[in-house]
């Protein structure tokens, strides 16, 4: 007995010894591969241009026939830039009650007037976090020696949230135009006079037809290997191809993919993946099938100063796929009512308001909806949307009413499910979970229900997934586990009992 | 039978109080401005008065053109009452307001105007010189502003007044955009504008602005020199004649004319200068050989002149070489000059060492006291034959078969 301890004993100082090694030599060799990175000599003269994109609102010039000097497109641009730039500050400044960067945007005694009013803010409590979506300048008048410039900047569109000891008051929405005088100070151009002309309370009110979606019969796609994750180095021409025509061959007309916002490159979209997209709905119109496109992906800052960048993202990827012939419909944002209590309901829904209007005087001719995870949560906005969208993963037993219910709600709308679904996963983590012939089971049975209801649906989704970020649905591997098997097709590319009934 | 009655009251009382609470809840949301003043001058106080049933739990928001405040109301005699603060209502334009309650929206604006009274007129001139001859103008801007730095109404007279020489021009502009503007153009004469402007009673102070001279005409040339011998010693100046534009105002000073010579054999020198009171003048060296400069002067891109020739005699008309026993050290001169003296120190001699015919090494020194001496080291030149060709003031003397031991 004493001979096996000896031997535990020795072979554990060994090890013991080997990992101290290790360690001494990892430490070494951490230190020495330290000391060797230095500044990088490209760098050293700081001649990179670092320039982010903080605020975009809509920027629209007259055309120009103002008095005194004609006037180039370069200093027009600039003018136009730090006009921007102006608005920019002075809503940092009444966001956070304090003077940053006025200074540099409004002439000494312009800036006096935003002083005073900070301080009565500051004194009161109030924070006002406003954002401008639209200007329409003309230029009235440039002086000879360039120094000076007169504008009237028509029908701003202002969004303002006003909290009074952090609690929100009220939301305006407002309609303005303003007379502005610029001066040329420092390189800047800055306000010198600011007088309000007009304002309005502003709701936009959209008189146009509707626009009907029928007889959507599809699925949610992401390719099997790399699910919420199909454009940039891994997009794959083939196996897209592939895969639609799976879809195509089981007699469905729709797909429905999705656009994240980070990595699309939020407010200067990525070329390369916009060509991408692109290309999926050629390979979608080439097989017949129309795409619902969902922006916004795995947005969730909501931010009233953020909104101007997520509208210019959302007006490059819109102007580049609305002549389309594939696409069929614009879903805002895949389940933004799970931000409701992370961002404040009230500020989710006042961005997707604004979105929608923005989507729809972009792309007038399709349809628009937002993809709520849940019926109850379908009402809201519902009079702005064309069509009236949900995700259903509840008891299908309750499916038919709660249809039934929305529809006396919502009397002119098409209502759409675009997710449902039930996951094969039973295993360690979940050991009473649904088989593959439970899953079969629901397929067809829902179906049968959307067949009696002539109900709109979106299942999700073709394929058993290997990978899920950790975004989607969190490392727990319970949850991760079932994320993976809710596919027609299983990872094998073998079609599972459930594929019988993807359509009806 | 006394209970029927009893809970017929009961009865009575909780539909009665039940009415009441439907009531009152229906009053309690109703608000309606009583103050109607909706034009005001900046800086007046102002109160926003809503009579009221219910709840008084509203604020005021309220913006102008600057940025925007919340408002907490006095109550009194069922009446709310908002006193807009100084910040905002001192500042012209639009004053939009609205009523946050939890009813029904209550919106409405002020129209805030600027003063009457002018406070001071802010004045942007520019370019600050400009170019005579009546197609060149400057621009001044004005905009009349009241004490609290409100832009005055539009069609504010503002009268712009400017002295020229012996004119004195007022001229009428009315703003519009807040602003007014006049261009106040140059004339044929080179000089300044005096520019100041007037509105309501108030005056500005003085603003000048330089009438510069248009771009040069043509010119002459003249050259001076103490003698005409090529003694690569005395300088020539050239001078130009009053440099004038096309209405007769002489260039601003500093107009820089450039001289061209070329020798006669081609070759191009050139010297500058400046102009003062319209005149450049610029200086060379002269040659040290006969030689004939052909001289032209130009303003680039704008004037130029006429084309002067002049002539340099030849100054040394020969000199002596003499060897030393070795015939290393070789002295040239004395170098004479056209009245026999010697040559002022510095004149250029020049030395090429052949050595079958292959040129070995060129040196040059320059004369001191009219002599010039070299010196061929044993080290660099050894033993042989050399050809030696010795030039000064361009007369070249050859010796061939000059023998080194």
């Amino acid at each position: 007995m004493s001979k096996v301890n000896k031997t535990i004993l020795r072979s554990l100082l060994l090890l013991s010894y080997v990992v101290i090694i290790a360690l001494v030599i990892y430490g070494f060799g951490a230190l020495y591969s330290y000391l060797n990175t230095g500044a990088d000599r490209s760098k050293m003269l700081h001649t990179e241009v670092k320039q982010v994109d903080q605020y975009l609102p809509e920027l629209e010039w007259a055309p120009l026939a103002n008095e005194g000097r004609p006037m180039d497109q370069q200093t027009l641009t600039a003018i136009g830039n730090d006009y921007l730039d102006a608005w920019y500050v002075k809503h940092v400044a009444y966001k956070t009650n304090t003077q940053k960067g006025l200074d540099d945007y409004y002439t000494k005694s312009a800036r006096q007037n935003i002083f005073n009013i900070i301080a009565f803010n500051t004194e009161n409590k109030t924070t006002i976090d406003a954002t401008t979506l639209e200007h329409h300048p003309t230029l009235e008048f440039f002086s000879e020696d360039g120094q000076l410039a007169v504008l009237t900047d028509h029908n701003v569109i202002e969004y303002k949230r006003i909290s009074k000891d952090e609690k929100l008051v009220s939301e305006i929405n407002e309609k303005v135009s303003y007379k502005v005088t610029l001066l040329l100070e420092d390189g800047f151009w800055r306000i010198r006079h600011l007088v309000k002309l007009t304002s309005e309370p502003y709701l936009k009110v959209t008189n146009k037809k509707r626009l009907k979606v029928t007889d959507i019969k599809g699925i949610n796609y992401y390719p099997q290997a790399n699910p919420w994750d199909m454009f940039g180095d891994h997009f794959d021409t083939d196996i897209i191809t592939e895969d639609l025509d799976i879809i195509k061959n089981s007699g469905l007309n729709s797909i429905r993919i999705f656009v994240p916002y980070e990595s699309f490159g939020k407010s200067s979209v990525d070329k390369i993946r916009l060509k991408q997209l692109i290309k999926v709905l050629d390979l979608a119109d080439a097989k017949n099938l129309k795409v619902m496109v969902t922006l916004f992906d795995f947005y969730g800052d909501y931010s009233v100063l953020d909104w101007t960048l997520t509208q210019r993202h959302a007006k490059i990827i819109i102007n580049a796929l609305k002549d389309h012939n594939a696409l069929s419909s614009w879903d805002i944002k895949n389940e933004p009512n799970l931000d409701f209590e992370s961002r404040g309901e009230q500020l989710v829904t006042a961005w997707l308001d604004k979105m929608v209007d923005f989507v729809q005087s972009q792309d007038p001719n399709h349809a628009v909806t937002i993809g709520w995870s849940n019926a109850k949560s379908a009402s809201i906005l519902k009079d702005k949307l064309d069509v009236v969208s949900f995700h259903y993963y509840e008891d299908l037993d309750q499916l038919e009413t709660t249809y039934k219910t929305l529809k006396t709600n919502i009397k002119d709308r098409p209502i759409v499910i675009t997710e449902f679904g039930v996951s094969s996963y039973s295993g360690l983590w979940n050991p009473f979970g649904d088989s593959e012939d439970d899953q079969a089971d629901y397929h067809k049975t829902i179906q049968s229900i959307f067949s009696e209801n002539d109900i709109q649906f979106m299942s999700w989704t073709l394929y058993d997934f290997d990978n899920i970020p950790k975004e989607v649905v969190g490392r727990l591997p319970w949850r991760q586990n079932a994320q993976k098997h809710f596919g027609f097709i299983d990872k094998n590319g073998a079609k599972k009992g459930a594929f019988e009934f993807i359509s009806n | 039978m006394k209970l029927k009655y009893l809970y017929i009251v009961i009865f009575s009382v909780l539909l009665f109080s039940t009415t009441i609470v439907l009531q009152t809840n229906e009053v309690a949301s109703s608000y309606n401005l009583v103050s109607k003043q909706s034009l005001y001058t900046a800086g007046d106080p102002i109160e926003l008065q809503f009579s009221f049933t219910g709840n008084s739990e509203v604020y005021l928001y309220c913006s102008n053109s600057y940025g925007s405040v919340i408002l907490n109301p006095i109550v009194k005699n069922f009446q709310l009452s908002f006193s807009i603060p100084q910040s905002i209502s001192k500042k012209s334009g639009v004053l939009n307001w609205q009523l946050v309650s939890d009813k029904k929206e209550l919106s409405g604006q002020i129209k805030m105007q600027p003063k009457a009274k002018i406070n001071s007129i802010e004045s942007y001139l520019g370019p600050p010189s400009i170019e005579a001859g009546g197609t060149d103008f400057t621009m001044l801007v004005v905009i009349p502003t009241d004490d609290l730095d409100n832009p005055l109404m539009d069609s504010t007279k503002v009268a712009i007044k400017h002295q020229y020489l012996t004119n004195q021009t007022t001229s009428d502009v009315f703003t519009e955009h807040g602003f007014g503007y006049h261009n106040i153009y140059s004339e044929t004469e080179s000089g300044r504008i005096l520019i100041s402007s007037e509105s309501l009673d108030l005056n500005s102070k003085e603003y000048d602005v330089n009438v510069v001279p248009a771009i040069p005409t043509n010119f002459v040339i003249t050259s001076e020199r103490i003698h005409n011998y090529a003694d690569g010693n005395q300088i020539t100046t050239f001078r130009t004649s009053v440099l004038r534009d096309r209405f007769d105002n002489i260039v601003s000073d500093g107009t820089f004319v450039t001289f061209f010579i070329t020798n006669k054999d081609g070759y191009k020198s050139k010297t500058s200068g400046a102009t003062i009171n319209g005149i450049a003048t610029a200086k060379l060296l002269q040659p040290d050989r006969e030689d004939q400069w052909t001289i032209k002067a130009y303003v680039e891109g704008m004037a130029n002149s006429n084309t002067i020739v002049l002539n340099y005699k030849q100054a040394v008309e020969d000199f002596d070489v003499t060897f030393s026993e070795d015939k290393r050290s070789i002295t040239i001169g004395p170098l004479k000059s056209f009245m026999n003296q010697h040559v002022p120190d510095g004149m250029r001699v020049h030395l090429s060492v052949y050595k079958n015919n292959v040129l070995e090494s060129e040196t040059i020194e320059h004369s001191l006291n009219g002599i010039a001496t070299f010196y061929l080291n044993p080290d660099r030149f050894p033993k042989g034959i050399y050809e030696l060709a010795l030039s000064a003031a361009g007369i070249t003397k050859k010796f061939t078969e000059v023998r080194y031991e």
